[in-house]
């Protein structure tokens, strides 16, 4: 049985407009999920309605098996850490983490214990009696994620909690937090808009898009096999090459010229399939090389930009225009015709 | 160029002299020893000083209007506090038209109010003086309670709020333990701006006077309608001394760029 | 989400409608009314009588008058110190907000020792030879318009300020750089984008000195004003009827105003 459930869930936005709509989502017992998605696809509300402050117009949320869809946030006991971090500013350090503890009626001395013990655990030990604003924004984050762990959630919730951070912190600090959850084996929700930083400590990652979730799988299945169009665009894979299949067993897909295309796992394909490929797996070549009659076309360079690691076209062809990186020495110019070669292992069939 | 800006110094200094030389001609006053008022005085003497606190008058009023402004205040509060947490914290139908109605009793002429007042409350259904002219401060208290309480809330950062919730508080825990406090230096504002509106309110107060009941002011009124000696400039350099100490206060706690949004 | 907000505003919604809107809105009411029957009467004698209509006069000379000279005086003084550095900018607003918020009696009181036979002024002149007997200025319109100016005055400069510091100083440096002197980059720039601060104090002043009861009755003697006028006929002649009246114009003067004003600021908002 999955530890949370989300059933059917719809959320308004006002009275026309849902940001959720029929939601569905499952977590297992220890899991590092992330929700991933552009703005405004519903990553956030998942979590807020998750954590209890958005409330459902309809659906159910389960929590172990029991409907907790109408239990306030104060009874749920998940941890929530924020993006802004939340930290009470009237508040030490000592007092911010303690906060839960004491509304347990805990008593002072295992307080103490259990503040000090998770201080030692985030690495602020000697912090404590300072004031949020005498901190940095690492430490303040890492008060944050203190603050919600000493409570023993049973489930913690992350809000795009580096991305007040600067780029080094956030390297840092996403290790930190993939340790912490891994030594205390607490399920996690983590929305983030940051692809690398969802892909490099979830177990499985949502991508979302307008309220739906795309598509639901560990970090590399994702990266290697987008099941949608959108998911593979917002992966990278910015080149979407409309084909035909015949629905015949092994016989390659053909692009609207005509041009026949082989792709693993197409099989048996019928009607119009979308393949997806990323820039860097098209080769490029001088046209008149010799070439197969296969995954091949010849183009047209419009346009030649520098990446530093090499160089990036965007080719006219036949079958559409391609963005293609290529790692080469001498680029090519404006209007040179150039063939282009898509491996049958690189494009991926996508909805 | 430089020219424009001398001048423009010059306006400032003669409206600032215009603004504060007559504050400053009264503490003169009030230091003279002849039994009227003269400026500049001819000698100096405290003796009026001591006869503001020997004019019972004086003394019974001041009680009344710092029982009025205190008793106001809480009442105030207790109303203003909660609206103007709705009005900053949440979106609904009909935020704006409840702004302006809980900011219209500054609108409003105060002469009119307090003539309304004493012709609802006293005349039509005999409520007595004080409770009226307690309700009457109240009315006058709420928008600013409502514009300093919105202004500390316009700088506090709800996720904070939302935080107590996921460790565990209450709604109402959560703005007793986290909400006041993170918005402390607003309420005292509030507290030293509601109470200088009701201790120097006038236009409410004159119509709300009875046997033994009437706040200060009002009694600075009658006295003079009969004496105009030094003593009247003795309390009035005691009503500056505290407005003085006030506005420090309110600078230390909101800052006076409040006045100026 | 939207209960909590209703819920919260209801006490004190209910407050301001049982001890404000009910009072006033009963007021207004009454003045229409005559034994049962809807009349206008009250306004006709009103409007007809040459002294409550000269009293109405002097009140929108007094107000019309004291708002100019805010202007006037509070335009150049704000500007200024909007553009002093931030350190004497705090000083210069302390300094108009003690003013302010000091009693409208005490205010009234100073003036009343500045102005009076053995005031300031007089004792001044006196001495310097300019008049042989002491000039009565205390308790005619002058006072009554000195005594406004003085209570409004740091309302104006104060609103004023807080316009002209949100007005960014390179624009100022734009329009200089574009070829505009000091003096046409004022009018261009800050001019048109002190307008509506200069609208809202305005009308501040106006509403306000239309309706001031303590300054008039302190400084004005028997010279009386719409304000003194209904405490008068109220605390002394016992006349609700010419009483409501007048609170009902002064009501209606004070809403027509603020609705011009905003309907000036819509037409004239620099932003379009």
């Amino acid at each position: 049985m999955a530890l949370i459930e989300l059933k059917n869930i719809t959320v308004a936005y006002d009275q026309k407009h849902n940001i959720l709509e029929n939601f569905n989502l499952s977590v297992e017992e220890g899991e590092f999920v992330s929700l991933l998605g552009p703005s405004g696809c519903g990553k956030t509300t998942t979590l807020r309605l998750i954590a209890g402050f958005n409330e459902a117009k309809d659906g159910q949320f389960l929590f172990k098996g029991q409907d907790y869809t109408k239990v306030p946030v104060h009874k749920r006991a998940f941890g929530f850490v924020f993006q802004s971090h939340a930290l009470f500013p009237h508040l030490s350090v000592y007092d911010n983490v303690a906060f839960g503890l004491k509304l347990r009626k805990t008593d002072a001395k295992q307080i103490r214990t259990k503040v000090m013990d998770i201080l030692e655990a985030v690495n602020l030990k000697g912090f404590e009696n300072r004031y949020p604003s005498q901190l940095s924004g690492g430490q303040r984050q890492r008060v944050a994620i203190a603050r919600s762990l000493v409570i023993q959630p049973d489930l913690l919730l992350f809000d795009e909690p580096l991305s007040s951070l600067d780029a080094n912190l956030r390297v840092q600090m996403r290790m930190e937090i993939r340790r912490i959850q891994q030594e205390l084996k607490v399920t996690t929700v983590y929305v983030s808009h940051d692809q690398e930083e969802c892909f490099s400590i979830s177990d499985k990652v949502a991508i979302m898009n307008k309220g739906v979730i795309e598509q639901l799988d560990t970090p590399p299945l994702i990266y290697k096999k987008p099941k949608t169009e959108f998911v593979a665009r917002f992966v990278g894979f910015e080149n979407i090459l409309p084909m035909t299949g015949s629905g015949e067993g092994a016989a390659p897909l053909k692009a609207k010229d005509g041009t026949p295309f082989v792709v693993e796992g197409a099989a048996g394909m019928k009607g119009t399939v979308k393949c997806a490929i990323r820039p860097d797996d098209i080769r490029i070549a001088k046209d008149g090389e010799e070439r197969g009659a296969d995954n091949s076309t010849a183009g047209r360079i419009q346009v030649t930009t520098y990446l530093g690691r090499g160089y990036q076209y965007v080719v006219e062809t036949a079958i559409g225009e391609f963005l293609v990186n290529s790692h080469g020495e001498a680029p090519f110019g404006h209007g040179e015709t150039v063939r282009l070669d898509f491996p049958p292992d690189k494009l991926v069939p996508v909805d | 160029m430089k020219e424009k800006h001398t001048l423009l110094g010059w306006i400032t200094f003669l409206v600032f002299l215009f603004l504060l030389g007559p504050l400053v001609i009264i503490i003169g006053a009030s230091f003279g020893p002849d039994n009227y008022l003269t400026f500049p005085p001819n000698g100096f003497s405290l003796k009026w000083y001591e006869n503001v606190f020997h004019v019972e008058m004086f003394w019974t009023s001041f009680k009344i209007s710092m029982l009025v402004a205190l008793l106001g205040i809480v009442l105030s509060f207790l109303l203003g506090i909660p609206a103007a947490y709705a009005l900053s914290r949440y979106q609904f139908k009909g935020k704006g038209f409840f702004t302006s109605f809980f900011i219209s009793p500054i609108i409003i002429p105060g002469i009119v109010f307090g003539y309304g007042l004493l012709k609802y409350l006293v005349i039509t259904y005999h409520i007595p003086i004080f409770p009226g002219v307690l309700i009457g401060h109240v009315v006058i208290m709420i928008p600013y309670v409502i514009r300093v309480i919105s202004s500390s809330l316009m700088n506090f950062d709800y996720s904070v709020e939302e935080a107590a919730m996921s460790l565990g508080a209450s709604r109402l825990k959560t703005f007793f333990v986290v909400v006041l406090p993170n918005i402390r230096s607003g309420i005292i504002a509030g507290i030293l701006l509601a109470f200088l509106e009701s201790f120097n309110n006038v236009d409410v107060s004159v119509f709300m006077t009875g046997p033994g009941v009437s706040t200060l002011p009002i009694s600075m009124l009658n006295y003079v309608e009969y004496y105009f000696d030094p003593t009247i400039a003795a309390i009035s350099v005691l009503f500056m001394l505290m407005t003085a100490v006030l506005i420090a206060a309110i600078e230390r706690t909101l800052g006076l760029r409040f006045f100026t949004k | 989400m939207k209960k909590p907000a209703y819920l919260l505003l209801f006490p004190g919604a209910l407050f301001l409608a049982v001890f404000m809107v009910v009072p006033i809105a009963t007021i207004i009411l009454s003045t229409f009314a005559n034994d049962g029957s809807v009349s206008l009467a009250g306004y006709t004698s009103f409007f007809t009588d040459s002294y409550t209509l000269g009293i109405l006069g002097t009140t929108l000379k007094i107000s019309l008058i004291s708002t100019l000279i805010c202007i006037l005086l509070g335009y150049p003084t704000a500007y200024y110190i909007s553009r002093t550095s931030v350190s004497r900018r705090g000083i210069y607003l302390a300094l108009a907000i003690f003013p302010l918020l000091t009693s409208a009696i005490v205010r009234s009181f100073s003036w009343m020792v500045t102005l009076g036979k053995t005031g300031l002024i007089n004792t001044l002149l006196l001495q310097l030879h300019v008049i042989d007997k002491p000039l009565q200025i205390l308790y005619t319109e002058t006072s009554i318009i000195i005594g406004m100016v003085h209570l409004f005055l740091p309302l104006m400069i104060i609103s004023l300020i807080g316009v002209m510091e949100n007005i960014d100083g390179d624009l100022m440096q734009a329009a200089a750089s574009l070829g505009a002197s000091r003096f046409k980059a004022f009018v261009k720039v800050v001019l048109p984008l002190s307008i509506p601060g200069l609208l809202v104090g305005s009308t501040l002043v106006l509403v306000g000195s239309l309706t001031a009861y303590a300054t008039p009755q302190l400084l004005g003697g028997k010279k009386r004003v719409l304000a003194t006028l209904l405490f008068q006929n109220t605390m002394t002649l016992n006349d609700w009827k010419a009483a409501s009246i007048i609170a009902t114009i002064m009501i209606a003067i004070t809403f027509l105003l603020i609705g011009v004003m905003n309907a000036l600021a819509k037409k004239l908002n620099p932003n379009g």
